[in-house]
């Protein structure tokens, strides 16, 4: 193949490796399930990534989505973010920290399953 | 007096054997297709996104840069496209758009063309734009968090960062046989252990990529990862797990034997393979970071230059593998 070929060839793959490239990104872009798969909780003192469809699914875990999200009231129901009711000005609101670290641990101690210790959850 | 002949050449006229960087190029191209259709059958229309968004930005970035430098166009030579698509396949599938531009404008202008072009730039084009993305953004490069919305019926954890920061016993769930068969998350085309090396034979037996290179990597991944795993099997992991998980496949394969960035002489190029190798387990297993491939090899290309150094061929010199 001459190099004049070649340059028409580049020009065609360009051209259409662009046009696949955008119609991929706009046609097919990944939205968030309703229910996320798994939720990484960003920290200081190393991220957590937790397996919420595992903690859900009946092959898995099996918990309600009450036994964490304390504001449903029925099952499937969509959770409301935490600032919705703890707003700054009201009463003092618990610190994420503390919520989370009870949610986890606390049920994990009762359970008598799961992780603990720091370095188990947390990427340090 | 010596009588060998040192010079043995015979008249014009030549006859080209067809050979060209094109060539070259594509056929890198195609050796990359298993691994690339194995991310994309894993991941859908968003890897097919990444891979080919990647392939033409970086045409792109290849075409402005030789109109703006009024230099000759190159994109013809394919060399882009393989940068391209070398960005695209250590890439997670979730990776915005933005990131793959940019991505691919710090590949081609940083990496290669301020550098001369093709031929000229000291380092591996494709691993300086990652090494610059993860720099940036952790998040984006960090394949937990990418690819937090993906299901796909393996263990949808970074089999190195769980092995980092979870230790040994954590990665118990990951047979050698599933990595090698890309039951792993990671970048759209690096984790198809299979298809990077049925993709690197094929470049070693077409001679597109050096066998020293590839093999003395892997074997400087092996050997390190035995040694540290023999010294405490309980903190550091086998070397089977270091060869099939993370960038090294496509690290031996396709990143460590560029051709600039690469040395030529025999006895460097074993070194350099090996170094790399053995830099990867050691930034693995007490360096900070979870990867050690793309770090590793940056730091040999670096030493490129002096490790050709050693023992170089004479002039006129015929020697078997330079």
């Amino acid at each position: 193949m001459d190099k004049k070929a070649l340059q028409t060839l580049a020009y065609c793959m360009a051209a259409v490796f662009l046009l696949v490239g955008v119609v991929c990104y706009a046609a097919f872009a990944q939205k968030a399930p309703e229910s996320p798969i798994r939720i990484m909780f960003k920290n200081t003192g190393g991220n957590v990534l937790f397996d919420h469809k595992t903690h859900l699914s009946e092959d898995g875990y099996g918990i309600s989505c009450s036994d964490c999200h304390h504001d449903i009231e029925e099952e499937g129901d969509t959770p409301a973010a935490c600032s919705e009711c703890h707003t700054p000005d009201g009463e003092e609101a618990p610190k994420r920290v503390d919520v989370l670290h009870e949610q986890c641990k606390g049920c994990h101690d009762e359970g008598g399953s799961g992780p603990v210790e720091c370095g188990q959850c947390h990427t340090m | 007096m010596d009588n060998r002949k040192l010079f043995v050449s015979s008249h014009a006229p030549y006859w080209h054997n067809g050979s060209s960087i094109a060539s070259k190029s594509y056929n890198i191209m195609l050796a990359a297709i298993p691994a690339v259709l194995m991310g994309i059958y894993q991941y859908g229309a968003p890897a097919l996104g990444v891979i080919t968004f990647s392939i033409s930005c970086a045409m792109i970035w290849e075409l402005v840069m030789n109109l703006i430098m009024k230099r000759p166009i190159s994109i013809g030579d394919g060399n882009a496209a393989v940068i391209g698509l070398m960005i695209g396949m250590l890439l997670p599938a979730a990776t915005p758009w933005w990131v793959v531009l940019i991505g691919t404008f710090l590949a081609i202008v940083v990496g290669k063309q301020i550098f001369g072009g093709i031929g000229c730039n000291p380092l591996n084009p494709a691993l300086v734009a990652i090494a610059m993305l993860f720099l940036s953004w952790k998040g984006i490069m960090d394949f937990n968090e990418a690819l937090l919305n993906y299901e796909l019926g393996f263990p949808m954890v970074y089999p190195l960062s769980t092995l980092k920061y979870f230790g040994v016993e954590a990665i118990s769930e990951f047979s050698a046989g599933a990595l090698l068969m890309g039951a792993q998350i990671g970048g759209i085309g690096s984790t198809f252990g299979l298809g990077l090396i049925i993709g690197g034979i094929y470049l070693i037996l077409r001679g597109f990529i050096r066998w020293e290179i590839a093999l003395s990597f892997l074997a400087g991944v092996f050997i390190t990862a035995l040694i540290f795993n023999a010294a405490n099997p309980d903190v550091y992991a086998g070397p089977f797990f270091h060869l099939l998980t993370g960038y090294t496949l496509i690290g031996a394969f396709f990143l460590s034997t560029e051709d600039s960035s690469s040395p030529v002489n025999f006895i460097p190029m074993l070194i350099y393979g090996a170094l790399a190798g053995f830099l990867t387990v050691l930034i693995r297993n007490i360096g900070a970071m979870v990867d050690g491939v793309v770090f590793a090899i940056l730091m040999l290309n670096l030493a490129n230059p002096l490790l050709d150094k050693i023992r170089p061929k004479a002039l006129g010199k015929e020697m078997e593998n330079a």
